[in-house]
């Protein structure tokens, strides 16, 4: 009977055997390379177990057919047949563990694409978070640079600023000055104001500030408020204030921004220029007066002098006479003092030597004043340049000035004279007192014409306003500052000659 | 009595009769009862069979797994379309071992003759009509190895691709 080899079956099983191992390794190697590559990966590591399935299914088989073939060749059929069963069940059992996580693939795919379209959207998300992370740096960066720029402009602005510009705490303290603020209120730097001194603190008036806290809180604002300020240095200083709250909202400590402006300079020229006004309307009223009655004075006067020359010098009307010429000659002296204000007079400019003017004049009254227990105290620039003037009216003025000094002491006391150069080029003479002072509301018009303190026939009012021309007439200036009980300056300035 | 109307599921509440439906079948298995044998006997057939259904088991989810692979679209990839060629060898070679061992019980040891060798064994086809299919479908192997071939040719590529991506920072 014919028969075949079975030489080729038991080949291929055999070799068969050995190459199911080898590759069921490698599957199972590439597997887990690739679960390395990819750990977050879950259908890798289901590949990972699917390949160690079924590596141990094509372990379990070919051990078994190999095992199979060799003790059989070795003529151990009844082992192998004593195995097989327990090859057969591990067989059995490998079958079904690679089955069963076959299986899962589905659920594995699903749970992946979940994953993985989570970390699409994740990935999605993170990248908007991040443009929208870098949008709001650069919008942060850009606001930050036009906070930053505005802060320049507007610290400029408060710092160049020539007006006090300033922040207050709801208790009135500093938070914030610029330097024209410490300047104006006497201070080198804001630094030793700010957290340090209260805006009260520089208010000459305090029912002055609090009236303005009380306008403050009612209406949150004050507008153009002419204020009195104290510098430090004891100065006073008429501001504009102008003041808001700062922070209106409830919950919200309170406090206050303002500007102040310096108006002392400007409300001083402005009170010159009415006293100016004033005193050109009195001058021409007054020169035009005087023109008037200076005729007719000099016809009374010429016809006294005449009746004088005819009567006897013993008889009654001889005296009449000559107390008309008196008078006449009083008035002749007043219209005389009138056209000297109006600058109707003529003048003689010379070189006048201040100073010399005054040790003159120091030298007529210096017993006068001795005896009446004043002391005269002169402080004389030793190069104080001359001025071109007539020196008989400045002595006139000066006289003027001494003698209302000296009247205004009670007493002993001290009148002190004192000349110096100032920058402009202007020499200034300051001639002061002791005495009583003159009221606040009375210093305007001192220099007014016939304005006068003293009693009925004492004065004729015109001294002051004399002064004032002469002075007007060289191109100065005359003012007085006073204080009651403490005394009056006259400070005037004249234009230096070469 | 309530206990006893309770065993036996003589409880007529609208709101309970699911309970008593149980209780009723319990009742009927317990009054139905003969020997209870701990152990059951398994005869030699049933490993057999066991193993058989093993391989239908393993074929089975081998065709879901190309189904699944398939309709998924992973075999737009060159890896998993390897994977799932791998998954119909095994298929087939499920069913060359399911046929072989079946087919087996029909060939008798006469078939077989020689002393043990590599080539002294011979097969006698005359012997039985089965003798030349079974010897055919033991060359089994010639599936299986390829269809694991392709199991490590698709993981290699699938691989590879991965390794590529992070190459290119992916």
């Amino acid at each position: 009977m014919e028969g075949y080899s079975l030489a080729p079956v038991v080949l291929v099983d055999c070799i068969g055997s050995a190459l199911m191992i080898v590759l069921s390794c490698g599957c199972l190697r590439f597997a887990f390379l690739l679960r390395r590559a990819r750990p977050a990966n879950v259908l890798w590591t289901y590949l990972l177990a699917f390949s160690l399935a079924l590596t141990a299914f094509s372990v379990s088989r070919s051990v078994g057919h190999i095992a199979g073939q060799v003790l059989g060749f070795a003529g151990k059929g009844d082992v192998w047949r004593a195995l097989l069963p327990y090859s057969g069940a591990v067989n059995t059992l490998t079958f079904m563990v690679v089955g069963s996580i076959t299986l899962f693939f589905q659920r594995v795919q699903i749970i992946n694409r979940g994953i993985l379209n989570d970390q699409k959207e994740l990935e999605k998300a993170s990248a908007e978070v991040m443009r929208l992370n870098r949008d709001l740096q650069s919008l942060v960066e850009a606001r930050t640079r036009q906070l930053s720029a505005s802060e320049v402009r507007y610290r400029a602005l408060f710092e160049g600023s020539m007006d006090m510009i300033f922040i207050v705490d709801h208790l009135g303290r500093f938070e914030d000055l610029n330097q024209a603020g410490a300047s104006t209120l006497g201070h080198e730097s804001p630094d030793a104001v700010v957290g340090v001194m209260s805006l009260k603190e520089f208010f000459a008036k305090n029912d002055d500030y609090e009236r303005l806290m009380q306008e403050l809180r009612v209406y949150g604002f004050v507008r153009d408020r002419e204020c009195l300020f104290r510098s430090r240095d004891g100065e006073e200083i008429l501001v504009l204030l102008s003041m808001s709250v700062k922070a209106p909202e409830p919950n919200v400590t309170r406090g206050y921004h303002g500007i102040a402006k310096d108006i002392t300079a400007r409300k001083q020229i402005e009170r010159q220029l009415q006293r100016a006004d004033r005193m050109a309307s009195l001058g021409q009223i007054s020169a035009g007066i005087a023109h008037e009655i200076n005729n007719p004075l000099g016809i009374i006067l010429g016809y006294s002098q005449l009746i004088l020359r005819g009567c006897d010098k013993n008889s009654q009307d001889y005296e009449d006479v000559q107390t008309i010429e008196r008078q006449a000659q009083n008035c002749k002296r007043i219209v005389e003092d009138l056209l000297k204000f109006a600058r109707s007079a003529d003048t003689r400019k010379t070189v006048v030597d201040v100073n010399q003017c005054l040790r003159d004049l120091v030298e007529l009254l210096a017993r006068q004043f001795e005896s009446a227990n004043i002391t005269l105290e002169t402080r004389l620039h030793p190069k104080l340049p001359p001025v071109m003037g007539d020196t008989e009216k400045i002595k006139q003025v000066f006289m003027n000035l001494l003698v209302n000094a000296k009247q205004a002491i009670t007493g002993s006391g001290l009148i002190g004279i004192e000349t110096t150069t100032l920058e402009t080029g202007r020499i200034r003479i300051t001639i002061s007192d002791s005495g009583a002072g003159i009221p606040e509301d009375l210093t305007e018009k001192v220099f007014d014409p016939f304005f006068t303190t003293k009693p009925v026939g004492e004065g004729t009012g015109l001294g002051l306003s004399v002064s004032y021309g002469i002075i007007r007439d060289h191109g100065g200036t005359i003012e007085v500052k006073s204080e009651v009980g403490k005394g009056t300056v006259f400070t005037i300035q004249l234009p230096a000659g070469d | 009595m309530t206990f006893v109307r309770r065993i036996t599921g003589v409880f007529f509440s609208p709101h309970t009769g699911r309970r008593t439906l149980t209780t009723s079948l319990v009742t009927a298995l317990l009054l139905a009862g003969d020997h209870a044998w701990a152990l059951q006997v398994h005869p030699p057939p049933e490993g057999l069979i066991a193993h058989q259904l093993a391989h239908a088991f393993f074929a089975a989810t081998m065709a879901v797994l190309a189904y699944w692979l398939q309709v998924n679209r992973f075999v737009r990839e060159r890896g998993w379309r390897l994977i799932q060629i791998s998954c119909l060898l095994l298929l087939l070679w499920n069913i060359d071992a399911f046929a072989g061992h079946w087919i087996g019980l029909y060939v008798p040891n006469e078939v077989f003759v020689g002393e043990p060798g590599l080539f002294s064994r011979m097969v006698i086809p005359g012997q039985s009509v089965w003798a030349m299919p079974y010897v055919i479908l033991r060359l089994d192997h010639l599936i299986c190895v390829p269809a694991i071939l392709c199991l490590l040719l698709g993981i290699r590529a699938l691989y590879l691709k991965v390794v590529a991506e992070d190459g290119a920072g992916v």
